[in-house]
């Protein structure tokens, strides 16, 4: 058993356009924005593209304040279509796909293949520029759970998207039951999914309380260390309560109860 | 069987295969459309039947034929869906037919917003088609109560003939939790019923049928309809309490996901000493009225109740029933998908408490 301590995870100076794709679900933002605000502490320019055209809710837009307070250039819509369930792909995005040395643009897909399909248009760009596709995979998810079920939602990626996965992200929790065995499990599965592939295992994402566990301190894959972004409305992120919306919300003004009588007969008898 | 993760979304198409439910009808949606999603991939697995109608008109009324043949059934839309299919609902009580109904709600009226609101309360629970009907209405403000509240509606459902609906706001759809789910294959298969068509096979002739020509006979099935909402108002009401353990200045009424926010701001004001109680509906119809009615006569002094909501007051009309004028009803609330934070409501709850003490 080997005692170094894991790495966080690197980039070489060719990657410089990584695409995260994969299941539904999968912690694709998580990790996105998460890996932007890493990579961009390690002194690199970061700038994230909201590519989901896939989700209504959760998307990387809902951190922009914070990974722009950061340093890192968020492209999502303008204005108020930045609450649209539209497939809206925005002409800066082109211009992302060839950054000079030291900058990383980071692509946050929508999940499954159809998400993944809006990366087919930007084909040309990507081949030439050269990108990065990493699979996000987390085996608690449904259609999720095994090497089969990982490889076929690859292909099916690699179908509607016309590019080739080229990178693993293990990213296996359950949210706060995660526990270090379920990480664990995760990436055992996500390390056969890669040797099935023949791709590497990238990284290893974790919740920041569980990073230090003995047994995921000492993994041989990279470790990027998460932070939750993507929180329901009950979990406040202050680090991100300057948001657009949260900030415009407190200022609308709230209705009043207007005082009203009540006669009437529920759960009274009937007048028939 | 160990825990997945799930979008609420997901987990109610699962929750429905767990029940036995393996024939769906929908159209897509935003913000429930995980649910047909999630269905077409899932009911080809255990040979069910998933049909994507041409519109939400179509789904109630496929839904309705299917209930009419005694199958498990179930259709799943978000709130301009379940307007269009008001009609639709209308008949199956009339005919009482058993089946489930999920509206994912999203911010109104019109087309509104896809953002989160529980602003159908209304629509839910005064039965929104025409006639002198009622739906079994469930609020769950988890993802697992989600799948829990799901299993109970399609019990409910055929335990009284009657549509079943769960109701709750886009972000118990759209946001993922950890969850577990009964066996699968453990749910029991629709009971023998003397209602439901199909070979006739010698018995005598069956009808299902919602016009009835002469007033009389009319009267009589409405009379019969009655006695059912009032013995499911007398049985089926559920409820949590929340923060009670010593005592209670001020009782705050929230239900889904407005319930949780509320829960972490009253946690947050406990800690300040302030004592404050939720009380939170899982029945949306039948309303709790009696449970919520001794909660307020135990708040200490004349402290008041604080009704929050994603809405303009709707649930706030069932509040003041209970209360009926014994106490100040306060209320708060959103539109338009603009969901209140911990912080504001804590905020409100201190407001409040000022004029208390």
């Amino acid at each position: 058993m080997t005692t170094t301590q894991s790495a966080p995870p690197t980039v070489t100076s060719t990657e410089r356009v990584i695409a995260l794709v994969g299941g539904y679900g999968s912690g694709k933002t998580e990790v996105s924005v998460n890996l932007a605000l890493h990579l961009r502490n390690h002194r690199l320019g970061v700038q994230i593209a909201d590519l989901d055209v896939v989700n209504p809710y959760f998307r990387c837009r809902e951190a922009r304040t914070l990974m722009r307070r950061h340093g890192v250039r968020v492209v999502v819509p303008p204005g108020a279509q930045v609450y649209a369930d539209l497939p809206i792909v925005l002409p800066e995005i082109a211009g992302m796909l060839h950054p000079p040395e030291g900058l990383v643009s980071i692509l946050d897909v929508g999940g499954d293949d159809v998400g993944a399909r809006v990366l087919s248009s930007f084909r040309p760009h990507l081949l030439d520029g050269g990108y990065e596709l990493w699979q996000v995979v987390n085996a608690r998810r449904p259609f999720s759970d095994s090497v089969a079920a990982c490889l076929a939602m690859q292909d099916a990626i690699h179908s509607s998207s016309r590019l080739r996965v080229t990178g693993i992200v293990s990213n296996t929790h359950l949210m706060e039951e995660t526990t270090e065995e379920i990480i664990l499990e995760g990436v055992e599965l996500a390390r056969a999914v890669a040797l099935a592939a023949d791709v590497p295992l990238r990284m290893v994402a974790v919740m920041e309380d569980l990073a230090d566990a003995p047994r995921i301190r000492t993994l041989p894959e990279p470790v990027l260390r998460l932070r939750r972004r993507m929180l329901p409305p009950w979990l406040t992120d202050r680090e991100n309560a300057h948001d657009e919306r949260a900030t415009a919300a407190r200022h609308i003004p709230m209705a009043k109860a207007t005082p009203q009588r009540f006669g009437c007969g529920i759960g009274g008898t009937c007048h028939g | 069987m160990s825990k997945v993760l799930m979008k609420g979304n997901e987990a109610l198409g699962e929750a429905a295969v767990r029940a036995g439910c393996v024939h769906f009808f929908g159209y897509p949606i935003t913000p429930q459309t995980e649910v047909p999603e999630y269905l077409v991939k899932r009911l080809r697995e255990v040979g069910g039947t998933f049909v994507q109608a041409e519109s939400e008109v179509a789904s109630i009324n496929m839904v309705m034929g299917a209930a009419g043949m005694g199958v498990r059934c179930m259709t799943s839309s978000s709130s301009p869906g379940i307007s269009l299919m008001a009609e639709g609902m209308s008949y199956i009580a009339a005919c009482e037919l058993p089946c489930v109904v999920i509206n994912m709600m999203r911010a109104g009226p019109g087309l509104g917003g896809i953002l989160p609101a529980q602003s159908d309360y209304f629509q839910a629970t005064r039965g929104h088609g025409h006639g002198d009907y009622q739906v079994i209405v469930l609020a769950p403000s988890s993802v697992q109560e989600a799948v829990d509240l799901t299993t109970l509606a399609f019990e409910l459902s055929e335990k009284y003939r009657n549509p079943a609906m769960v109701c709750a706001d886009g972000m118990i759809g759209q946001m993922m939790e950890p969850v577990e789910f009964p066996e699968e294959g453990a749910a029991t298969p629709m009971p023998e019923n003397d209602w439901s068509l199909g070979a006739r096979d010698g018995r005598e002739r069956r009808i299902v049928n919602s016009l009835y020509l002469s007033p009389e006979d009319l009267h009589r099935h409405n009379l019969k309809l009655k006695a059912k909402y009032d013995e499911i108002a007398a049985n089926e009401t559920r409820q949590e309490i929340y923060g009670t353990d010593d005592g209670y200045d001020v009782l705050v009424v929230a239900f889904g996901t407005m319930a949780r926010i509320c829960k972490t701001a009253i946690d947050e004001v406990r800690a300040e000493g302030l004592r404050v109680a939720l009380f939170r509906p899982i029945t949306l119809n039948p309303y709790p009225f009696g449970a919520l009615r001794d909660a307020m006569d135990a708040i200490e002094g004349d402290g008041p109740v604080l009704d929050i909501e994603m809405s303009m007051g709707q649930m706030l009309y069932d509040v003041k029933l209970a209360a009926e004028g014994s106490r100040r009803i306060e209320f708060y609330g959103t539109a338009g998908g603009v969901v209140p934070s911990p912080d504001e409501v804590a905020e409100k709850i201190r407001g409040l408490m000022q004029g208390v003490q």
